[in-house]
């Protein structure tokens, strides 16, 4: 005889209780798959397609708009949200920015604005925002997709969009060292810009 | 309100000044105290160790309680009769009070069947979402009597909050004593949305629980980060930190920034490159072993196409790419296998491939 709604709030501490634990196992394995080996040849075939689409849509319109490593990135960026399945924001962010922008050429400039006006606001009130949620807010602009985002969230989409970015470079490495048929002489420069990029921190 | 941990912080209050109070009246006591709280500051622990009034409740219960649920209680409720002579004074009235409304909620609990009570509607907590445990509402220093109607009340509510907190591992006893803000909204009868464990010595409103729920979360989340992000371990403070991840995060960028030029500087070559290595490996690969290799690539591939293509027809812009890698399916096993060799292992077949490349600028 038990009272439906407090065995419907037991069933739902014991799936909150779940639910946090299963969170982090869940972010766990998301991680150890953007580590796999067929997860970035997946990436690689992906993106190679993808960039021969590209060299194919390129020749006629669009090489002097815009510059050949803007549309490889995209292009890149595309292939990498895709492989993650849509599953994360910032994956789904980064297709359907794709699509906005292509539309609507306008809203970037409107974005652009926007950020410097909140840049400003920044620096008058500096008590108003604190450090930390300036950071936040920093990397909520880096990550697509998570600027109004809470901030546990945002950490999970960061977490997930770190791991992404790890296989993208050395897909994209890999990539390149098979095209250009150098082994190790495209390795180290890359290395090294790694290093420099970190070592300041 | 930023609370340390919310469990039961008076009880725990309570167990070191009734610890204090069992030196002072003999050895017998002391050694039924400790065994309580060697299990763990668990409620049962912090039962054993109640002021008289605590036990002249207790008692009442004892011969209706059952030996099932707290096996602390049973031993608490045994330990508690060769105290009620000697415990006469209460050092710390209120919180014992409040251990004592504690008690009687427990014990009458034990006594109680495993059901839950209706009555646990009837207790008028707050909206609060976090679950409290059930002496975290000791807040209110209300004397015993009315406090038996309460039980009754909150009894199998508390009960099954009990047995889940002996489930939940207790953290050890912490130094803050703390004499709760007077937030008895925990009432803590009304199960809520996600089980924090309050632990001792911090605050058992209910803000301070929802908050240590959230921070736990970030914790958690912050942790996984630190994980990934190298040289972030020995960092500590959220601010810095976030400031790794941030630097991390660009860094990362900036390289597929780099490497995407590089690539388009060799994107002049692909077809020529594709076309060729298509055309030679076709003839030398396929003919060799390498048969095998190549169906695993495609198979994953293969798979993972369709189900993009199933979730994202609507993306107009890939349509054209799906199609074309369609068309180019059979084009992009030999890649495939190029590329598997490339990532397993730099073996002759790439440096095949390379001489293959070479050849053909």
């Amino acid at each position: 005889m038990e009272n439906p709604e407090s065995v419907s709030r037991e069933s739902k501490t014991k799936k909150r209780r779940k639910t946090l634990n299963d969170d982090q196992t869940q972010s766990i394995s998301n991680n150890m798959k953007w580590r796999t080996e067929a997860e970035q040849q997946i990436y690689s075939s992906k993106l190679f397609e993808a960039l021969r689409q590209v060299r194919r849509n390129n020749s006629p319109a669009e090489a002097n708009h815009r510059p050949r490593g803007r549309v490889v990135r995209e292009a890149a960026d595309r292939v990498l949200a895709v492989a993650a399945k849509g599953r994360t924001r910032w994956s789904r962010a980064i297709l359907t920015s794709r699509l906005r922008l292509r539309f609507k050429k306008v809203r970037k400039q409107k974005v652009t604005g926007g950020g410097r006006l909140r840049k400003v606001e920044v620096r008058k009130e500096n008590k108003g925002i604190t450090v930390l949620q300036r950071k936040v807010r920093v990397l909520g602009r880096l990550v697509p997709g998570c600027r109004k985002l809470s901030f546990p969230n945002l950490l999970e989409e960061t977490t997930d969009y770190i791991a992404a970015l790890e296989m993208q470079v050395r897909a994209m490495t890999a990539l390149t060292q098979l095209l250009t048929g150098g082994a190790g002489g495209l390795a180290a420069p890359v290395d090294q810009l790694q290093s420099n990029l970190t070592s300041p921190t | 309100m930023e609370g340390t941990v919310i469990r039961s912080g008076s009880a725990g209050s309570e167990e070191d000044g009734t610890e204090v109070e069992s030196f002072q009246f003999g050895e017998e006591i002391q050694g039924l105290m400790s065994v309580p709280p060697e299990s763990g500051s668990s409620f049962t622990a912090l039962l054993g160790l109640p002021a008289t009034q605590a036990m002249e409740l207790l008692h009442s219960p004892e011969s209706d309680e059952a030996p099932a649920t707290l096996s602390g209680e049973a031993r608490v409720d045994q330990c508690q009769k060769p105290y009620l002579p000697s415990f006469n004074c209460s050092p710390s009235f209120p919180s014992n009070a409040a251990l004592v409304e504690r008690a009687a909620r427990f014990s009458i609990f034990a006594g109680g069947s495993g059901e839950d009570s209706p009555d646990t509607n009837s207790m008028p907590s707050n909206s609060s979402r976090v679950k409290n445990e059930p002496m975290d509402t000791d807040s209110n220093p209300t004397t015993p009597p009315p406090l038996i109607s309460d039980p009754t009340v909150g009894n199998r509510n508390l009960k099954s909050a009990k047995r889940k907190e002996r489930e939940k591992k207790v953290k050890g006893p912490s130094k803050k004593n703390k004499n709760v803000a007077s937030e008895s909204s925990e009432d803590a009868e009304k199960l809520p949305y996600v089980h924090v464990r309050a632990r001792r010595g911090q605050a058992t409103d209910s803000h301070s629980l929802a908050e240590r729920a959230r921070r736990e979360k970030i914790n958690a989340r912050m942790k996984l980060l630190q994980e990934l992000v190298p040289g972030c371990n020995r960092i500590s403070g959220t601010a810095l930190v976030l400031d790794e991840i941030i630097n991390h995060v660009q860094s990362l960028q900036r390289q597929v920034e780099f490497l995407s030029m590089r690539l388009a500087a060799v994107n002049p070559r692909i077809d020529f490159n594709l076309d060729s290595l298509l055309a030679a490996e076709s003839g030398s690969l396929m003919d060799s072993s390498m048969f095998t290799p190549l169906v695993w690539p495609e198979v994953q591939v293969n798979g993972n196409r369709q189900q993009y293509q199933q979730q994202w027809q609507y993306d107009a812009y890939n349509q054209p790419v799906w199609g074309r890698e369609e068309d180019n399916h059979n084009f992009i096993t030999p890649e495939n296998s190029l590329l598997s060799y490339d990532s397993s292992a730099n073996s002759g077949t790439s440096s095949l491939r390379v001489n293959l490349l070479k050849m053909e600028l």
